[in-house]
């Protein structure tokens, strides 16, 4: 499977993309790679634990309410966004991390 | 072989929903092994060499200069005695030196009084983390009927009967006088002020070789490896601002009262910073740790077994002299810092 990282850590990074594959969302640092991510109907984001630590991704928004539950350190989490709109992902146990997905 | 698995959900199901956890490729923690070189993990605790500022609120002089005394001012609560520094003591670490906190008329509070240095860098706030903001936070022990016991109306008209106050919101706050919200965007100013100075750490960081013993070095190499502190305690406060069920026995839900549906939230609170940390005795949310070397024998081995136990928690098999390094490394941690001035306040 092609992956497609965007490890970046800067400040402020907004990132358009328009794939069929998985785009992914690295946890590095207690950071997402991406503040702010924009993409295609229907795409899905692999959300990929690079840290020590374990995560937990939730996003919300347009509706959605979603807990990926606990992500261990490697492990990813799948999330594909059917539903144009804006939606915020953060992390359940570190909620200083944040980042928004906005779908066309 | 990927070392990733994957977990697709379909959105139609995670509809209001709190999932199971997806599975975990395995990963374990970064274990460093005695000997290794400390030099190795410094540069991730690297003080920052600015405060952060709140675009909402920006900071002034005269922001910083109400914020401290309204800080320091026991009129702002019910029984008139109790003031913000009434429990975050600038002599006590910025707390109260009690296991829990004390309230309006002396009522004990649920948990211990976090400190407040270096809280410009420590969002959310309260060991729940209830509060995304400072500003945000300011209000609630004022308001709190078991705490400061201040209606906000009340606190209002009492700040809006001293001349001196109301001289003092207009100079910070030009146009918009005295309200819930000037006052906890002042309090949250000062509070941002409130920061520790450099640490003997620092300087061991910053290549000062002689600014720790090696026994504090051999502690530091325990923190970041076989005592896995660092997994949670990271960076230069060494908190990563989350929250972790460590295992301490007792009912208090803690995170999970807020974000209810994840399972490792219940019994999880904030990890607090380690700065200046062997200033602020008994430890732990609830204060039922007398000590840094209890603290070290709860996470060698006290913990309660249960299902929202962090992952990351588990027996270390500490020997007497690393328990003994890593108390060495942790006073490292402390800094001399400016005594705090204590205002004389508006008539």
């Amino acid at each position: 499977m092609k992956r497609m990282t965007f490890g970046c850590l800067a400040a402020t990074v907004v990132l358009t993309v328009s794939a069929a594959a998985p785009v992914t969302v690295t946890q590095k640092g207690l950071q997402f790679s991406v503040e702010e991510l924009n993409v295609g109907k229907g795409q899905v984001v692999a959300f990929v634990n690079d840290d020590r630590t374990a995560h937990n991704i939730t996003v919300t928004g347009e509706g959605l309410n979603l807990n990926g539950g606990l992500q261990q350190p490697g492990a990813d989490f799948k999330v594909p966004f059917a539903k144009p709109g804006t939606y915020q992902v953060s992390c359940g146990i570190h909620p200083k991390m944040k980042m928004t997905v906005t779908v066309k | 072989m990927s070392r990733h698995r994957s977990n697709i959900k379909p959105l139609l199901l995670t509809l209001c929903g709190a999932f199971a956890a997806c599975a975990s490729a395995g990963a374990a923690p970064g274990h460093v092994a005695a000997g290794t070189d400390p030099h190795s993990f410094l540069a991730d605790f690297q003080r920052p060499t600015k405060v952060p500022v709140s675009k909402a609120n920006p900071s002034t002089p005269e922001k910083i200069a109400l914020g401290q005394k309204l800080f320091f001012d026991p009129r702002l609560s019910g029984s008139g005695v109790i003031s913000c520094a009434t429990c975050h003591n600038p002599a006590l670490g910025w707390s109260d030196g009690l296991p829990k906190g004390l309230g309006h008329m002396g009522g004990r509070l649920g948990r211990r009084t976090p400190t407040i240095i270096d809280v410009a860098y420590g969002e959310p706030y309260f060991w729940d983390g209830r509060a995304a903001t400072l500003e945000d936070q300011a209000k609630g022990p004022l308001t709190s009927a078991a705490e400061m016991n201040m209606p906000a109306a009340q606190a209002i008209d009492r700040l809006q009967s001293i001349p001196g106050y109301v001289a003092a919101f207009e100079q910070a706050f030009p146009g918009q006088g005295v309200s819930l919200d000037t006052f906890a965007a002042a309090v949250a100013s000062y509070e941002r002020t409130v920061v520790s100075n450099s640490a003997p750490f620092d300087k061991w960081v910053q290549g000062d070789e002689q600014a720790v013993s090696a026994a504090a070095k051999r502690g530091f190499v325990l923190f970041n490896g076989k005592a896995n502190c660092a997994v949670c305690h990271s960076g230069w406060r060494m908190s990563d601002d989350g929250f972790h069920d460590i295992g301490l026995p007792g009912a208090d839900r803690g995170r999970a009262a807020i974000a209810p549906g994840i399972v490792q939230l219940e019994h999880a609170f904030k990890t607090p910073t380690l700065r200046n940390i062997n200033q602020r005795a008994p430890y732990m949310h609830d204060g039922s740790l007398a000590t840094l070397a209890a603290v070290v024998d709860h996470y060698d081995h006290g913990f309660e077994h249960r299902e929202s136990l962090d992952s990351q928690i588990h027996p270390l098999n500490l020997t007497s002299a690393e328990k003994s390094d890593l108390l060495a490394f942790l006073d490292t941690l402390t800094s001399v810092d400016a005594a705090a001035v204590v205002p004389v306040l508006p008539q």
